[in-house]
């Protein structure tokens, strides 16, 4: 019985922070469908300024770029991917040249495109739920 | 209790869901939001709020650059993810510190720390009138103003903004109130938005005066006024 679900609550993927969702938007998927679209919108534009300033090898706006994107994980339950790149934008910060965090550069930049596709799972799985509902 | 605000905020998300919180507590209303200082920064200039979230750290400059460069005190929450700008917040007297991504719950909370007498800004102008100088009380003290550092005195509904050439200053006032204060000798009314100094006028066209680059507006009712005032030869 105590796993039973309500039918009108949705499951978020257990690589969410389900807890830290219900806090924040208090089980109103409507509007947490509408965060999800807004951060999908602004990801790529965002993850490109992470990139470039990898390319051009500049550490400090490297940690900007990470610093700017850090939060939105946070918004869509990827928590721990948040401190994730907050530990990213620290070694930005301590590094004096490029190399010395392009061990830890790829793993990120891994999770955080991981991140896109599941954020964009869940807002389509989001939009069909939501639409059921009406 | 209601106070105006603007949100000042790079990330899209993170003002979307703010400006959402500002809604749904029916405490606020939102006049803008701001991906950048320098944009947060003029619309200051001419509009006066009783309370900014201001995140820290922007493409450009910071929020602390803000703070440093507005001519008049709102109450400020600060919205960042990096609890380090803690002290600085300190420093800078600011009501709150939340970091994204805050609850609803603790949204309010913030909210609370705000005293109802805001707005913040100074709610007297003029307390004394000399020949040669003024009183305004601005940012929670008195500050004198000699006539002729003023260039003009702009409205701004129920503000004024004093404008000299080195700083701005508003304050609670109307320009009707103060056109019966100021000294008559250095100050006329040439529009109902603007007091000017007229020995800092450096021309005049058609409809406008110009002072430090600036135009104002001269309405018909007081275009005759203005060049009977002036030494004209």
């Amino acid at each position: 019985m105590g796993n039973e679900t309500l039918p009108n609550q949705f499951i978020f993927s257990e690589k969410m922070d389900a807890e830290a969702l219900y806090n924040l938007y208090a089980g109103d998927y409507l509007y947490v469908e509408e965060i999800f679209a807004t951060t999908l919108e602004h990801f790529d534009g965002d993850f490109g300024s992470i990139q470039l300033a990898y390319e051009n090898g500049n550490t400090e706006e490297l940690r900007k770029a990470v610093h700017k994107i850090k939060p939105t994980f946070g918004y869509v339950g990827l928590t721990a991917l948040q401190d994730e790149c907050k530990q990213f934008e620290n070694a930005c910060a301590g590094a004096q040249s490029i190399q010395e965090i392009s061990k830890t550069y790829i793993p990120i930049k891994n999770a955080l495109l991981e991140a896109k596709d599941l954020i964009q799972k869940e807002y389509d799985r989001l939009k069909a739920f939501n639409a059921s509902q009406l | 209790m209601s106070f105006t605000c603007i949100i000042v905020e790079d990330l899209q998300v993170a003002a979307d869901y703010l400006k959402r919180c500002c809604e749904k507590s029916g405490q606020l209303e939102v006049k803008g939001h701001f991906t950048g200082v320098a944009d947060a920064l003029a619309f200051l200039n001419t509009n006066v709020v009783d309370l900014i979230f201001l995140d820290v750290e922007m493409p450009g400059a910071t929020g602390f650059d803000l703070l440093d460069q507005i001519a008049y005190s709102p109450k400020v929450i600060l919205t960042t993810s990096k609890p380090e700008y803690a002290f600085d917040a300190f420093e800078y007297n600011v009501t709150d510190f939340l970091k994204k991504p805050f609850t609803y719950q603790r949204f309010l909370d913030a909210l609370k720390k705000i005293p109802p007498a805001a707005p913040q800004v100074a709610d007297n102008t003029v307390t004394e009138s000399g020949l040669d100088h003024i009183f305004i009380k601005a940012d929670g003290k008195l500050i004198r103003l000699n006539n002729d550092e003023i260039l003009y005195i702009e409205s701004m509904g129920d503000y004024v903004k004093f404008v000299t050439g080195e700083k701005k200053y508003i304050t609670h006032n109307t320009i009707k109130n103060l056109e019966e204060k100021v000294s008559k000798q250095n100050f006329m009314k040439v529009h109902r938005s603007y007091i000017i100094n007229i020995d800092k006028i450096s021309n005049i066209r058609e409809n406008g005066l110009f002072i430090s680059g600036k135009e104002i507006p001269i309405s018909k009712a007081h275009k005759q006024e203005v060049l009977k005032r002036l030494n004209i030869i």
